[in-house]
């Protein structure tokens, strides 16, 4: 009678990974193929057709400038979705090679790498990420820097967390004892757990990226215009808000279901971890 | 006076297996009653129908009758609670998660003080606590001052009845015995003390009546004299007989020019502390056993570390096969596989995410010339493992055939010595009888040395050679 | 006391090195910028077309930009510390002004939001907490999750074009009256309650099925008594650890809301100065940032230490 509770609710059973991985496959699909079924140039004007309403040639209708928004639509996906992976995936891989060196490093190495990450912490997210843009005047590459700094010490402190752990089970220490090499440990019980763990991570971290990604794009200082960014086409149409609502709804309603899904995936991730740990 | 009766309780889970068949126990004022048994014999469900705390799902018929009062059916959980702290007073196997984290003892006292004008100084002088502990928060409580609280909380409240879950649960043997003392203060009070355990030592000095379970039947019942000193029951015979005090111990002497591992004047400690161990001296011949014993902390586990060339020493030498492992790292490189460890908890030697067979396999990748397809079956059919537990992976093998794999897994680097930290402490008796039986038939049939870390005196006394006790470095 | 006094003083020099940090950094970034930084603000000034390179040159004087900028960093520094930010390129007022004028309006906005927030989270996290699964636990879970996925600019685009240009109830962006203050509050405060509901939530779930909650029941405890005298408490330690911590995700969200309503905040402010490279305004406007941000995470440790034994056992230790 291991504590015996008043069961007050079963341990959540796994939620909606069939709509998550529904919803993240058919962004990842949009991204990948999406420009090349939608022929349309994004960027070609045609100021005698501005803000039109749907139609079959246009199904989206047309911006300010006669653009057609489906377009823009599709050809924004690579490049919000693209970006936002391009950040988590240097975030998670800098993170975790940090909380890896601060778990296995000295104690000089380890207070280092912590401090660091607290510090980061201690900064307000999209600050950085504005600040960063705002200098250097938009575009990829600042915004990948500033939405990395801002995303890696989460990663790093559960890496190490992880792999302290890790390093303390007992089968560590018996591989250690039947002469196994350190690279073989690392590669066969540390990493696989610490990977596992911040799956997750990853998962969530790819639904706020994209939202950092188009408020910097709102904000006029993410990826400049033309460029077919979906928080960038929000700020443009913005002053047409009340004549052209259906045109504004479009890149609303991507960005929602990328994070969305994003964001059912992380949890289903986090479950699904829970429920492997938990298995007997 | 009866206080306690249940009469054919039985218990179904929710996919309707039986887990405790009509099972009928009662207790008197001033009487202890241990209830037995075996990791999912059904012990502890017995005792949490009686509390109405039952997972959800589960199905239970039967009768309890609390206090002296009319017998509720044990399916109306909601009436069986409403006899809480009026009639019947839970000691938890968690001590510590039974306290508010947030709220200082005196208070929790308090609480279910029935003479609210009393403070909580009396019944923590009574189970030998100072006054002063009411003012400190329950995580500055070691574990075993949280179970005297609780003690202290069923003192302070009326109910005659009072349910201790697997109360000695991970205790060395003193601290077995502090507890039975403890539990026993109860009892001379007037209370009626059911005891759930799997713990041989506590049942016998706690005495009064004793049931033994068994897959979820009370096989046999009785005064504790009657049941310890003869047993009717087949089980509970072999129960009997499993306990390492009653084994016929094995002394023997051995040739000591042949000796796998010998250390002198070893000594270690943790910086600011007193030194764990210091000058001492041991020799394992070829075949020969030496147990470590001693209460938790003494450093049983960092000498065996020491012995096996894990932790240096902070003086002395250890010598494997006339080469000091810490001296001389070739010698290391070289012996390392011959000098293994058998851990306590044996799953978790096991990578979690990997076969059990790919994992033993594994091993050639480190060992020049090993077969695992030539090596393997033939220890498999010695440890008694059918092969088809090699496909599965670690978190679904059982603790005794997870023992026997990680044994297993040492042998099949031919060892000189094992170092078998704990290895039957997860293990119900009748399996640790086994498993220990194995340990010793392979010291002497691979002319291997051991060394056996435990807590219990009478299991290092009846499997060694030679006992190092710990405590006071004494040889027995 | 002392032990919290010391852990808090900490966590204070903490806060302050941080502002540091962030002020130092924008003004690395400043300097670090490609391009002519006098031509920029001269641009800024009179206009991109007007620009001669006479006018550069006086701006270089007038700022001291042909300083070498280890002497412009000591500069500013120094003036820091007797809390004078320089003045605006742009607009000429003293950046303080600018900050305390803005500031006011930033924090308004913020309590308010804040506040808000708390009203609807309460009550709906601690019903969802007593009935899991139950329909409160569902919807709210569901709505929140909803919300969380929408970057707080498409929250606010959406009550916009509902209660702004449908239902003409409420001003759509501005500062004139208290009306203009709703929509701004209430998509901040939906941002906040998103999170904040499953938090309540899961701090009450958890401590409803803790044991001590069992075992007091076990020593004669009332449902209410035990959820009252165990429960509260418990449950209040993480919950209001968020609720400060929460102040700072304001920090986060109001440079997007108040850009977007078009509200005089400190992220508008900083928006804009981004956009003229204005400086001193962006500096101030950062290092102002990062304080709040602090001060936020200071407050939620002095939550935690007060509310937690355990904490403030950690802290002497």
């Amino acid at each position: 009678m291991t504590a015996p509770s008043v069961t007050l609710g079963r341990p959540r059973a796994r939620r909606f990974p069939s709509a998550s991985l529904a919803l993240v496959g058919a962004m990842t699909a949009l991204a990948a193929v999406g420009p090349f079924l939608v022929a349309t140039d994004p960027n070609a004007q045609d100021l005698l057709r501005v803000l039109e309403p749907a139609s079959w040639a246009q199904p989206l209708g047309t911006d300010h400038l006669g653009r057609d928004v489906l377009a823009r639509v599709v050809h924004g996906a690579p490049r919000s979705l693209g970006i936002a992976l391009l950040c988590v995936l240097a975030a998670s891989g800098v993170g975790v090679a940090l909380g890896l060196a601060a778990a296995y490093g000295t104690r000089l190495a380890d207070a280092v790498i912590m401090r660091l990450s607290d510090l980061m912490l201690a900064f307000p997210g999209i600050l950085l990420a504005l600040l960063l843009s705002g200098f250097l005047g938009g575009g990829i590459v600042p915004m990948l820097i500033g939405i990395k700094l801002t995303l890696w010490p989460q990663f790093a402190r559960m890496a190490r967390a992880v792999a302290i752990g890790v390093l303390q089970e007992p089968h560590v220490e018996a591989a250690e004892l039947a002469g196994f090499s350190k690279h073989v440990i690392l590669a066969r019980h540390v990493l696989p757990p610490v990977l596992r763990q911040t799956m997750t991570l990853t998962t969530l971290g790819l639904g706020s990226a994209v939202m950092s990604i188009s408020a910097l794009g709102f904000l006029g200082l993410g990826l400049q215009p033309p460029t077919p960014e979906w928080g960038a086409m929000i700020n443009e149409l913005l002053p047409y808000l009340s004549e052209a609502p259906a045109q504004m709804a479009a890149p609303c309603l991507a960005i929602f279901l990328a994070v969305l899904g994003f964001t059912l995936a992380g949890q289903a991730v986090a479950d699904e971890t829970v429920r492997s740990e938990s298995a007997p | 006076m009866t206080v306690l009766d249940v009469r054919n309780l039985t218990i179904h889970d929710a996919r309707r297996r039986a887990l405790v068949t009509d099972a009928s126990i009662s207790a008197g004022s001033g009487e202890p009653l241990v209830i037995i048994g075996e990791t999912g014999s059904g012990k502890s469900l017995v005792a949490q129908a009686i509390l109405g705390l039952l997972p959800r799902g589960f199905t239970v018929a039967g009768t309890v009758a609390i206090g002296g009062g009319a017998p509720i059916a044990a399916d109306r959980a909601d009436d069986l609670r409403r006899s809480w702290a009026r009639d019947i007073m839970l000691l938890p196997q968690e001590p510590r998660a039974a306290l508010d984290p947030i709220m200082r003892v005196g208070r929790q006292l308090a609480e279910a003080a029935v003479d609210r004008s009393e403070g909580p100084g009396a019944a923590l002088m009574a189970v030998d606590l100072e006054p002063s502990v009411a003012r400190l928060y329950p995580f500055s409580l070691s574990g075993g001052m949280a179970q005297r609280v609780l003690v202290a909380t069923a003192l302070v409240g009326a109910s005659p009845v009072v349910i201790a879950d697997e109360p000695t649960k991970g205790l060395d043997a003193a601290r077995v015995a502090r507890t039975a003392d403890l539990l026993k203060s109860l009892v001379r009070e007037g209370r009626a003390l059911v005891a759930i355990t799997h713990d041989l030592a506590l049942a016998r000095s706690l005495g009064g009546t004793v049931a033994v379970m068994k897959d979820g039947r009370i096989v046999e019942s009785g005064p504790a004299a009657r049941v310890f000193s003869e047993p009717t029951h087949p089980y509970t015979r072999a129960w009997l007989a499993a306990d390492p005090s009653t084994w016929a111990g094995c002394r023997r002497c051995f040739d000591m020019d042949d000796l796998v591992l010998a250390a002198h004047g070893l000594r270690f400690g943790y910086p600011g502390r007193p030194a764990l161990f210091d000058a001492l001296d041991l020799h394992v011949p070829r075949g020969g056993v030496m147990a470590l014993t001693g209460p938790s902390g003494c450093g049983k586990t960092t000498l065996g570390n020491v012995l096996l060339g894990i932790q240096a020493p902070a003086a002395g030498e250890v010598t494997w096969a006339g080469a000091d492992p810490f001296r001389d790292p070739a010698a290391l490189r070289r012996l390392r596989r011959r000098y293994q460890k058998l851990h306590q908890d044996p799953v978790s030697v096991f990578v979690p995410h990997r076969t059990v067979g790919r994992q033993l396999a594994d091993l050639g990748q480190v060992m020049p010339g090993f077969d695992v397809t030539v090596v393997l079956p033939p220890l498999l059919e010695r440890l008694k493992l059918a092969p088809a537990l090699l496909g599965r992976y670690p978190g679904e093998i059982s603790g005794g055939e997870a023992q026997r794999l990680a044994l297993a897994r040492v042998l099949l680097m031919e060892p000189s010595l094992i170092v078998a930290d704990e290895p039957t402490s997860r293990l119900d008796p009748l399996v640790q009888k086994e498993v220990i039986g194995l340990l010793r038939g392979l010291v002497d049939e691979r002319g291997m040395g051991m060394v056996l870390i435990s807590h219990d005196l009478a299991l290092a006394r009846a499997t060694a050679d030679e006992v190092i006790d710990m405590t006071n470095d004494r040889r027995r | 006391m002392s032990p919290i006094v010391q852990a808090v003083s900490t966590r204070a020099l903490q806060a302050l090195l941080t502002a540091w940090v962030l002020a130092t950094l924008c003004f690395a970034f400043v300097h670090a910028l490609p391009g002519d930084t006098a031509l920029r603000i001269a641009a800024a000034r009179v206009g991109e077309d007007r620009v001669t390179a006479e006018t550069a040159d006086r701006i270089r004087r007038e700022e001291g930009l042909d300083r070498p900028i280890v002497v412009q960093y000591g500069d500013w520094i120094a003036r820091l510390a007797v809390a004078d930010l320089g003045r605006s390129l742009v607009s000429r007022r003293p950046v303080t002004d600018d900050l305390a004028y803005h500031g006011r309006f930033t924090l308004g906005l913020g309590a308010i939001g804040w506040l808000l927030s708390y009203a609807v989270a309460l009550p709906i996290g601690v019903l969802a907490g007593f009935r899991p699964e139950g329909w409160v636990d569902r919807l709210s879970t569901a709505v929140s999750v909803g919300i969380a996925s929408l970057p707080s600019f498409l929250v606010g685009i959406g009550l916009i074009s509902l209660f702004a240009l449908t239902l003409r109830w409420l001003p759509p962006a501005g500062f004139r009256t208290g009306a203009h203050m709703v929509l701004p509050a209430v998509t901040l405060a939906l941002g906040l309650a998103a999170f904040s509901i499953r938090i309540i939530r899961n701090a009450v779930v958890e401590v409803r099925s803790a044991f001590y909650m069992t075992f007091a029941r076990i020593k004669g405890l009332g449902v209410r008594q035990a959820f009252r005298s165990h429960g509260v408490r418990n449950a209040a330690i993480p919950v209001a650890t968020f609720a400060a911590l929460q102040f700072a995700y304001v920090v986060d969200g109001f440079v997007v809301i108040e850009t977007l309503f078009n509200y005089p905040g400190l992220g508008e402010l900083l928006v804009k100065a981004l956009l003229a490279r204005d400086v001193p305004v962006i500096m101030g406007a950062g290092l102002m940032i990062g304080l709040l941000y602090a001060a936020a995470n200071l407050i939620a440790d002095l939550v935690c230490l007060t509310l937690d034994p355990r904490r403030a056992a950690q802290a002497a230790a």
